[in-house]
C-alpha cells in the first residue's frame, strides 16, 4: 500500500511538473529575423537581432515583433533606401506576427529533440495585415526551446512599392526566423 | 566634333565609376563615427516614460537619433550573433532600455553599474531599443 502511495505521488509530481512547464511563457528580446530579397543582379539582405518574441507553452499562442529601423544591411545606402523609400519606417516603425503554433501539443518541452511546428497567424508590415502560414522546427535542449523557420511573402501584398522591385529587388522575399527562448 | 563625343563619353565613364564607388564601396565600408557624433542627453527612465505615454510623439523626438542615455544596468546578455547587450532600468520594472553594444566596444560593464551609453534609438517594443552603442566614460 505504501509502495502504491509513493508511485501515485511520483506520478502526480511528474504530471504537475509537466503541467507547469506547459503553462510557461517562453520569451526572448534578442531573437533574430533576417530577410533576403536578392535578385540575380544584387544581394539585398538584412538582419535584425533585437526581435521581441513570446509564446505560451500550453496553447502555442505566439508573437514576434521587430522594429523596422533595427534591420542592418551590409551597405548603409541600401539601409537608408529600405527605410525611406520602401518600408517608410518612420510612418510604420514596427512589424509583427501574432498567431498560434497549431501543433504545440506535439512538442515535449521536457524531452530534448527537434519537433516540426506549424504557425498560423497574421503578419503586419508597412501598415498592412495578411494571414500567413509557416512551417519550422522547435529544438528543445535542456528545457530551453529554439524556434527556426522560413517563409515567403510578396511585397505587393503589403503595398511595398518601389522602382527596383522586380528588377534589382526580388518581388518575393524570404523571411527567416531564429529565436532562442528562455 | 570627335573631341566633344570623346569628352562626353569620358565624363559619363567617370560619373558612372564615381557613383558605383560611392554606392557599393564607400557606403559599404563607411563606419558611423559614434564617438564624435552629436547626441541628445536623456535619462533611461525619462526615455521609457516618454515612449509609454505617447509612442508617436516619442518617435518624433528620438527615433533613429543618436542619444546619450544615463542609467543603471539591470541586466547584461548577448544577442544570438554574440553582440553584448545591457538593459538600463526605468521606474517600470517590466520595461527598460535594451542597448546592443557595437561589436568593437570593449569596456566591461556589470549589473548595478551607473553608465552612459551613446547609440541609435530604434523605437519601442517591450523596451526602448538602442543599437550600435558605445560606453561613454
Amino acid at each position: 500500500m505504501k509502495q502504491m502511495t509513493k508511485i501515485a505521488a511520483m506520478v502526480l509530481f511528474m504530471m504537475s511538473t509537466q503541467y507547469s512547464q506547459a503553462q510557461k511563457v517562453y520569451a526572448t528580446k534578442t531573437g533574430q529575423i533576417a530577410f533576403n530579397a536578392s535578385s540575380p543582379i544584387e544581394k539585398i539582405a538584412a538582419i535584425n537581432n533585437q526581435t521581441d518574441s513570446k509564446f505560451v507553452g500550453e496553447n502555442g499562442q505566439v508573437v514576434f515583433a521587430v522594429l523596422i529601423k533595427g534591420f542592418k544591411f551590409e551597405n548603409q545606402l541600401m539601409e537608408d533606401h529600405f527605410n525611406e523609400n520602401y518600408m517608410e519606417s518612420t510612418k510604420f516603425p514596427k512589424g509583427d506576427f501574432k498567431g498560434y503554433i497549431t501543433n504545440i501539443k506535439e512538442v515535449n518541452f521536457s524531452k530534448d529533440g527537434s519537433y516540426p511546428v506549424t504557425l498560423d497567424g497574421n503578419l503586419t508590415l508597412h501598415g498592412v495585415t495578411n494571414k500567413v502560414a509557416a512551417t519550422g522546427t522547435m529544438k528543445v535542449a535542456g528545457g530551453a526551446p529554439e524556434m527556426e523557420g522560413t517563409f515567403k511573402i510578396k511585397l505587393k501584398d503589403y503595398k511595398v512599392e518601389g522602382l527596383y522591385i522586380g528588377e534589382k529587388i526580388a518581388p518575393e522575399v524570404a523571411i527567416t526566423v531564429k529565436c532562442k527562448y528562455q | 566634333m570627335k573631341k566633344i563625343i570623346i569628352s562626353i563619353l569620358l565624363l559619363g565613364l567617370i560619373g558612372g565609376a564615381s557613383a558605383y564607388y560611392y554606392a557599393f564601396v564607400y557606403m559599404k565600408n563607411r563606419k558611423f563615427d559614434m564617438v564624435n557624433a552629436e547626441a541628445a542627453s536623456v535619462d533611461a527612465s525619462v526615455l521609457v516614460k516618454a515612449y509609454q505615454e505617447n509612442e508617436t510623439s516619442a518617435n518624433a523626438s528620438y527615433l533613429d537619433k543618436v542619444l546619450l542615455i544615463s542609467g543603471t544596468v539591470s541586466a547584461t546578455d548577448q544577442t544570438q550573433m554574440g553582440e553584448r547587450t545591457l538593459t538600463l532600468s526605468s521606474e517600470d520594472p517590466f520595461s527598460g532600455v535594451m542597448v546592443t553594444l557595437d561589436s568593437a566596444e570593449a569596456a566591461s560593464v556589470n549589473v548595478n553599474d551607473q553608465v552612459k551609453v551613446k547609440g541609435f534609438c530604434k523605437g519601442y517594443l517591450s523596451d526602448v531599443v538602442v543599437t550600435n552603442a558605445i560606453i561613454v566614460k
